[in-house]
């Protein structure tokens, strides 16, 4: 098997990583912060859409072409991820219904919303836009990208924003380590009461870090749809969000084994598209090699491999009632 | 956690007057979310320049006005009410199935596995055995997570979830390999699919014996699931089963130290949802389309979790609630044809129905404690009747904790 396939199979996974490791960083503030989210699928739809009309509206309407237009697109789908994150806010934090019971219907309605939108937005099309949107040009990372033997191709002609997604663990690390806002949010997902004690709303940072995770989701789905297919389409997600906290789950919930595991993922979603007539795998059916992140997480979670830990008061209402 | 918002707060004995209090609040709450639901559809419909009471009597027209219409919408409830029955079977026990979703879509590749070897069986018998293949492969799909989380406390939410994402590519391979169509009719533009099923492996239809169109595809079906739910309900509320699901799901501390096995209840509880998630693709498969199809995803088992809210867990609730969801989706149709509203609308509408009827059963249920709560108090030793005291008991400190715990809380920062 040549180089090549392996290089082009790791630039395939750099891909996934972004959208597993931005959707995931997004899950990990929701939860670190005490809100179960396992509605980030229905937030990546979101921005799938929004963000790939974003793209094209401010390249072609406003007429503010490269490298602008993609870059306010995917903000656009950072925002839009953001607002419709302030559903599950409003409903887990404000009204305390369940974490689950929210996150299910943000999926739910997110699938609709995307339909609706996507009427509104491309003239009536509401499962698809035009393919060919306007992206980020793409970039060869230095020296990296001069690697010999056919290994540059997995360094060349990558979006930018995969750069952005890998650099963004520093600044996630340092806030949740280093600053008063990030350790006061863990502490929001360990202990409210003994948070609130010291003067901390609760509510406050759990807003905060819900609707964060609508903001990087978002964006997630943004560059997925407008960066990676170039248009939205129905169902382009699909299961993304979920593989997003399957990853999230085994890192945890920590930025830099999230890194770890979002590449992993990203790895194993490129096998079938890329080295399916490696040995081993040739003998598989790549739908088998789709299921190793769900595998790998079920084995986790039932602890027969290391242990997970979730924030400790994750999942509850506020003050700590209810419970399985 | 799972029960949260969804159930009243079941206790196992409850007097009189604070059932028939629960459920006027619940269908106070129904309404109030029905009410916003409509309203807020009405301003997106105003914003499209037409007339709300128009758009809605089109829909109520295409949904219930013809014997064509209901037809369209029992068909369209009969899978959301296995799908909402095997949700709320977890639920009684206080586990939220949300793999409902991966067990159908497994449920399917059974069924149709056991058309494809079994098809010389006679039509009754084949449709007996199809039927009992997909509530086993439901079955086996949701042991899975029923197992692990009494054998290792693994969270259903999350293996389920894991379980969905397996459960589709278990499809696709099995439409790609084992199952992969050989007699596809000529001239057909051919997705992946598996071969036809034999003709005494369908589903009977029911609609000509009320002259509803056959291409409503209303089956036998929607009685077994009326029947399904009324089985569910006499499970829940006259079964040993039932009334220890039931403490468990309420307060697993006091059914353990009553001596209820937890475990061997839950597990219980995630086989029986996952019978009735196994018939859920039934409709699809058996009654319209006659084979199983690539890349089916239609969302039956999420769907069926926005039923069961609506529906409040209760299984009579549950056939109400789908076919009320079954009049808005008809709606489609309706809007298609008569408005220039699209008929995304209704998903929306829908969405926002649900919504709204979440977090106001929520409201209703803290306001329902609070007063109950409340009562208890007042009545104190005078009042020494079970009921009050099992409904009270275990959720008066909280509430008051919780109440004081917000309003402290506001003042924060």
């Amino acid at each position: 098997m040549p180089f090549t396939d392996i290089a082009v199979a790791l630039q395939i996974s750099f891909t996934y990583f972004t959208i597993f490791y931005l959707t995931g960083l997004g899950g990990l503030f929701s939860e670190r912060s005490g809100i179960v989210n396992i509605g980030l699928e229905g937030l990546m739809i979101i921005g799938t859409v929004t963000g790939a009309f974003g793209a094209r509206f401010f390249t072609d309407t406003m007429d503010l072409g490269l490298p602008w237009g993609p870059i306010l697109g995917l903000l656009f789908g950072a925002l839009c991820g953001t607002i419709y994150a302030g559903v599950h806010a409003v409903a887990t934090i404000t009204f305390r219904v369940d974490h689950i019971v929210s996150g299910v219907v943000i999926n739910l309605v997110a699938i609709g919303l995307a339909r609706f939108l996507s009427s509104a937005f491309f003239n009536g099309q509401s499962t698809q836009s035009d393919p060919g949107g306007p992206h980020l040009s793409r970039l060869d990372i230095p020296l990296l990208s001069s690697l010999p033997g056919g290994l540059s191709r997995a360094f060349e002609s990558l979006s930018p924003m995969v750069i952005v997604a890998a650099l963004m663990v520093f600044p996630v690390w340092y806030v949740l380590n280093r600053l008063r806002w990030g350790l006061r949010l863990r502490s929001c997902g360990e202990n409210p009461e003994a948070t609130r004690s010291l003067g901390v709303s609760v509510p406050l940072y759990r807003y905060q870090g819900v609707l964060l995770s609508g903001a990087f989701a978002g964006l997630s789905g943004a560059f997925l749809a407008s960066e990676v297919i170039g248009n939205w389409r129905e169902g382009q997600t699909l299961g993304l969000g979920f593989i997003s906290l399957a990853a999230l789950i085994l890192s945890n919930w920590n930025p830099i084994r999230l890194m770890f595991f979002a590449w992993l993922f990203g790895f194993a979603q490129a096998i079938p598209l890329r080295l399916n007539d490696a040995p081993v795998i040739s003998a598989l059916p790549p739908q088998f090699i789709r299921m190793i992140p769900f595998i790998v997480t079920i084995v986790a979670i039932a602890g027969f491999v290391g242990r997970v830990r979730p924030p400790a008061a994750a999942g509850k209402a506020y003050e700590g009632g209810g419970g399985t | 956690m799972a029960t949260e918002g969804l159930a009243p707060p079941v206790s196992v004995v409850r007097s009189r007057s604070a059932w028939l209090e629960g459920l006027a609040g619940q269908l106070l709450a129904l309404l109030v979310s029905l009410g916003i639901a409509l309203l807020a559809g009405s301003l997106l419909i105003v914003a499209y320049g037409e007339s709300p009471i128009t758009v809605y009597s089109s829909i109520l027209k295409y949904s219930v006005e013809s014997a064509d219409g209901i037809g369209y919408v029992l068909a369209i409830a009969t899978p959301l009410i296995f799908s909402a029955l095997a949700v709320a079977v977890c639920f009684k026990g206080g586990m939220f199935n949300i793999g409902v979703e991966g067990q159908y879509l497994v449920a399917m590749v059974t069924a149709a596995w056991a058309e494809a070897e079994l098809g010389f069986l006679p039509g009754p018998i084949l449709v007996v055995v199809v039927l009992i293949a997909a509530m086993l492969g439901g079955m086996i799909w949701a042991a899975i997570p029923g197992v692990l989380k009494v054998k290792t406390g693994a969270h259903e939410v999350v293996t389920t979830i894991m379980l969905n994402g397996i459960a589709i590519s278990l499809l696709a391979w099995a439409i790609n390999f084992p199952l992969k169509f050989s007699n596809a009719p000529p001239g057909q533009n051919v997705d992946l699919r598996t071969d036809q099923f034999p003709e005494g492996g369908l589903i009977g239809d029911i609609g000509h014996y009320f002259g509803v169109t056959p291409s409503a595809h209303l089956s036998w079906l929607f009685l077994l699931a009326v029947g399904a739910a009324i089985v569910v309900w006499f499970l829940i509320r006259r079964t040993r089963l039932g009334y220890e699901a039931r403490a468990v799901g309420s307060s697993p501390g006091s059914a353990k130290a009553g001596g209820v096995s937890i475990g061997s209840i839950q597990l219980r509880l995630f086989l029986i949802s996952g019978a009735l998630a196994g018939l859920v693709g039934m409709q699809q498969i058996l009654a319209d389309r006659g084979y199983l199809p690539q890349n089916y995803v239609a969302f039956l088992g999420f769907t069926g979790i926005a039923v069961a809210f609506l529906g409040q867990n209760n299984p009579i609730g549950i056939i109400f609630a789908a076919i009320l969801w079954g009049i808005l989706s008809r709606g489609e149709v309706a809007l298609q044809i008569e408005s220039e509203v699209p008929r995304e609308f209704i998903i929306i509408l829908q969405g926002i129905l649900i919504m709204s009827v979440v977090i106001t059963y929520q409201i209703a249920k803290r306001r329902l404690a609070a007063r109950q709560l409340q009562r208890a108090g007042a009545a104190g030793e005078l009042e020494d009747s079970a009921g009050s005291d099992e409904d009270s008991g275990p959720q008066g400190p909280e509430i008051t904790g919780r109440e004081a715990f917000e309003g402290a809380g506001e003042g924060g920062v």
